[in-house]
């Protein structure tokens, strides 16, 4: 066999399951497929080049089957779908959360306040990781955005804010990534490279203070809407993952813009689970 | 598949979804979704259109779900109504889902067969988010017969019938899909030494 011939082969051969490509054909044909097979194992073995093609295709092959389900679909597409099922009324038992969920006492509904500064420091943090510029105001914008408002808006009580033990020593506004993130930034050196900033900030989803905070939502989640529990559990789980492996390549490659943006639609999409859980909650 | 919501199963769920139960529905599609949205995402390459189809594809299926009787896999009929979602959706926007033989093809489209040098090898792994990048650049012809058959792990016969071409086309398309690809991670592999 001759490296011109290899690539006719290799496209028969590499197709995934070349003994199911032989049944069903002639047995002329078959034997000539097992024929071509061993001339090409022969070949590859003395033909460096054809070896390497032959590897790299495989590898291609494989690598690519670990992109099925690799993309978590933001949580505002099962919004839609929901909405659209109910205007063409498609569903006739809702899923009863309103009705459990009407807060019973002031504790239960203030529980629910700490959501919305998280969602928002989420978007902060993200932000701050993405563009690793030092931005103190982006913190103190956060009570105007749309996260803040819709948490703010129907509650009547003045009360101090419950906020996850972790936020006690902190501004309510700011949750723990993103106030370890600020800290980070005021204490860093004007000469610190920027990336090690961001390094640090990028373990935010997995660290402790992330960790309780995301088990508090899910408690809350848990206590006010069990059925609703294994999703966002699930959802959490997801854009964590989501947020470390980008991460993870993002501190690989610093440089790469598209790697950054999509670490920034990490977190605003963990920002948007939580929001949409405060706006079903309350 | 294994349901992630304690005490349903997916069976459970398809029963209770017929009734019209919201919470069934959303059991659904939490199953099913990254698959969904990643097929729709691979084909497309734009996360916005790729949203859009992927709730047209659930939206279908859960229109239809009265319909459903078990005989073949969840799963494999909600996989076949987002390809042909996708597919026909290609189709209204004029975009070929399946490209034309090597007689049309430009030199530009054309694997460059000579790129990528010795010492630049694909050994070990490929950085997931560079396969990502290489298969949005693919023409989308052999882009949807790569993401079928490669990622999505339907047959050539499977992916002749949905496409609409021969089982030969479907294969030589999969392999100049392939070849592509390597071309253009190594031109990555070479861009990133050069520059780091």
């Amino acid at each position: 066999m001759k490296c011109c011939d290899v690539e006719q082969v290799l496209q028969e051969l590499l197709d995934g399951e070349p003994d199911i490509a032989f049944e069903g054909r002639s047995s002329e044909r078959t034997v000539e497929m097992r024929r071509a097979s061993s001339d090409l194992e022969a070949h590859l073995k003395s033909c460096p080049a054809c070896s390497e093609l032959a590897a790299d295709l495989k590898l291609i092959s494989s690598q690519a089957r670990q992109l099925a389900a690799s993309e978590e679909p933001p949580s505002r597409v099962w919004v839609r779908i929901a909405a659209e099922l109910h205007a063409e009324g498609l569903i006739s038992q809702p899923t009863p959360i309103r009705p459990v969920l009407v807060p019973t006492s002031a504790p239960r509904r203030w529980s629910l306040w700490w959501l919305a500064p998280v969602a928002a420091g989420l978007v902060v943090a993200g932000s701050y990781v993405v563009s690793h510029r030092p931005a103190p105001q982006v913190a103190q914008q956060t009570p105007a955005t749309p996260v803040t408002n819709a948490a703010t808006a129907p509650s009547p009580v003045p009360a101090p804010v419950p906020l996850p033990k972790t936020a006690a020593a902190t501004p309510a506004s700011v949750p723990a990534p993103a106030r370890q993130q600020l800290a980070q930034k005021e204490s860093k050196p004007a000469g610190l490279p920027e990336t090690a900033a961001g390094q640090a900030v990028a373990n935010a989803p997995g660290n402790e203070d992330q960790r309780a905070e995301d088990q508090q939502f899910l408690s809350v989640v848990s206590t006010l809407a069990p059925s609703a529990r294994a999703t966002y559990e699930s959802e959490l789980q997801a854009v964590n993952a989501d947020i470390r492996e980008t991460q993870a390549y993002v501190n690989r490659n610093p440089g790469d813009e598209d790697a950054r943006q999509h670490l920034m639609d990490a977190y605003q999409q963990k920002a948007l689970l939580y929001q949409i859980a405060l706006d079903r909650i309350q | 598949m294994t349901d992630p919501t304690p005490g349903i199963t997916e069976r459970e769920a398809i029963e209770q979804a017929k009734q019209g139960n919201e919470a069934a529905f959303e059991v659904l599609y939490n199953l099913h979704k990254r698959r969904v949205y990643s097929l729709c995402l691979r084909m497309v390459s734009n996360p916005v259109q790729a949203e859009d189809l992927a709730q047209e594809a659930f939206l279908q299926l859960f229109r239809k779900i009265g319909t459903f009787r078990g005989e073949s896999a969840f799963s494999t009929w909600l996989h076949r109504m987002t390809v042909n979602v996708v597919l026909m959706q290609l189709r209204k926007k004029g975009l070929p889902v399946v490209s034309l033989e090597e007689t049309l093809e430009t030199d530009e489209q054309a694997p460059r067969k000579e790129f990528g040098a010795k010492d630049l090898k694909l050994t070990g792994s490929i950085d997931r988010l560079q396969l990502q990048r290489a298969i949005d650049r693919l023409p989308p012809g052999y882009r949807n017969v790569f993401v079928l058959h490669d990622i999505e792990g339907f047959e050539h016969n499977e992916i002749a019938q949905m496409v609409g071409c021969s089982i030969g086309n479907s294969k030589s398309q999969l392999h100049k899909a392939r070849l592509k690809l390597r071309d253009y991670l190594k031109f990555m592999r070479a861009e990133k030494a050069k520059t780091g």
